[in-house]
């Protein structure tokens, strides 16, 4: 190992990162099969029976393949600046592409280095995803903290005001997708075409599944908008005269 | 079942996602923090912590306020069991909520109800697994030979093009599946009057969009709920 060199792979490929990067897996997964348990059983008493909870859990799993597949792409092409078990760690858990790359680059210019670049080094590496773990390990701290403070506050307020608590959770959700979508609009005019035939395909999708018999296509609609509008925003990009 | 049975239920699965999601989080905490510790004390490099701290103040700079706000804004979409999963795995507005969305919709219930949240678990804990085993396979070891494969202008437009593709078709699914006009044009109004009046007036607030919107959304939809809701009550002024 070498502090200056750029062989990132030689440092970051090493058995430790890689038990580090596998943990993590292991928790997440460790977690799922407890909140199943909790859940399978707290439904028999509430008169759910399985059979609705594994569709519940198989419909989660189906539409979160295209976003997966997504997510994939780009943590591929992080590979040859922070090598397979940094990317494992820091995709697999909170953050995201961008937030990552971004917090590389900003880290690496404190050491007046950029990402990737010629002064990449080992040493620039090692700090940077410092930085990065540390960053995204805050996440993690402010959930642990703030969600007691929440749910107490929820619980007072549900007995005060049931009613109020009712509307909050259908109200909060598109209050986020509102926002996060329309702020899409303005970044460009592909981004808001891929935002409007994203929402019309998923709108024809459950059109047809509510009215023409076709339930399945609920579980499989989410992903197919994603690809049907990527593919046209492909076009638009790279063949057209928007890009 | 009864009432009773009905609560006492929901208080174990509360009380047990709440135990077991802290502990997970938290494992998950310390695993992700020896890793850069363990590499700083193998490789020898003489990385000091002023190097170290600098560089996290500089990230902290862009992100510590969204790790802080986060959290909150997602809260009431989330509930409490749900928190522990989204804010370990991420993604979660691109991956983990839209899956509960889609499960709740393909099962009939809505979400804050007590069918809403074990479904919308449930989904999470289907994508955590789709998550987990797509991640280790595709990148984990098939990752140099994937990164061969795709040709670099798909990577480019799915990196680019990614969030709108997702959130467009999600946001029609949450407004089919939470099936109320009111909230729903709230929802787009207070987007819009957040990002085009709010935010230019006051950049400081750009962390906080997702809070505000959530804030006014619930807001409005609480005030302006009109007479079919809660007639007892008079309608109050927003």
């Amino acid at each position: 190992m070498d502090a200056q060199s750029t062989d990132i792979w030689a440092l970051a490929q090493n058995p430790f990162l890689w038990a580090c990067a596998l943990a993590v897996y292991l928790i997440i997964t460790i977690q799922s099969v407890i909140y199943m348990r909790a859940a399978k059983t707290a439904g028999r008493d509430i008169g759910m029976d399985k059979k609705t909870l594994t569709t519940a859990f198989r419909s989660g799993a189906i539409a979160s393949i295209g976003p997966s597949l997504a997510v994939l792409l780009v943590a591929v092409a992080l590979l040859t600046v922070f090598a397979t078990p940094a990317v494992l760690m820091r995709i697999g858990l909170v953050g995201s592409a961008a937030t990552e790359t971004t917090s590389a680059t900003v880290a690496a210019e404190t050491m007046d280095a950029s990402l990737g670049g010629s002064a990449w080094t080992q040493e620039v590496f090692v700090v940077a995803f410092a930085a990065m773990c540390i960053s995204g390990g805050m996440w993690l701290i402010s959930t642990l903290i703030m969600t007691p403070i929440l749910k107490r506050g929820g619980s007072k307020m549900e007995r005060v005001n049931p009613e109020v608590m009712r509307l909050v959770p259908g109200a909060a959700l598109l209050g986020v997708f509102a926002v996060l979508s329309i702020d899409q609009l303005p970044e460009s005019s592909i981004h808001a075409i891929t935002v409007l035939i994203s929402g019309l395909s998923l709108a024809v999708m459950l059109y047809l599944s509510r009215f023409k018999g076709m339930s399945w296509l609920k579980e499989w609609a989410l992903g197919l908008a994603i690809f049907l509008s990527l593919t046209v925003a492909y076009f638009l990009h790279h063949h057209s005269a928007l890009a | 079942m009864t009432t009773q049975t009905a609560d006492t239920a929901m208080n174990g699965f509360e009380k047990t996602t709440a135990r077991w999601g802290r502990i997970t989080m938290a494992a998950t905490l310390l695993v992700s923090w020896i890793a850069p510790l363990g590499l700083i004390w193998m490789t020898d490099f003489d990385i000091s912590f002023t190097m170290v701290l600098t560089a996290y103040l500089a990230v902290a700079a862009v992100y510590l306020i969204l790790a802080v706000v986060e959290p909150v804004s997602f809260f009431p979409v989330l509930g409490q069991a749900a928190m522990y999963q989204a804010f370990m795995i991420g993604n979660i507005a691109n991956k983990l909520v839209p899956a509960a969305v889609v499960a709740q919709s393909r099962v009939g219930v809505k979400p804050g109800s007590r069918q809403g949240d074990l479904v919308s678990v449930m989904a999470i804990c289907g994508a955590a697994i789709v998550h987990v085993t797509s991640l280790l396979l595709f990148v984990g070891i098939l990752g140099t030979w994937v990164l061969r494969q795709v040709p670099e202008e798909i990577t480019e437009v799915a990196q680019t093009y990614i969030l709108p593709a997702i959130l467009g078709a999600v946001f029609v699914q949450a407004a089919a599946t939470v099936k109320q006009i009111r909230p729903t044009i709230f929802a787009i109004l207070s987007s819009l009057l957040v990002l085009f009046v709010i935010l230019p007036i006051f950049p400081a607030l750009g962390a906080f969009n997702i809070a505000l919107a959530v804030l006014v959304t619930i807001l409005a939809s609480w005030f302006l709920r009109g007479t079919n809701g809660e007639a007892r009550k008079p309608t109050a002024g927003a």
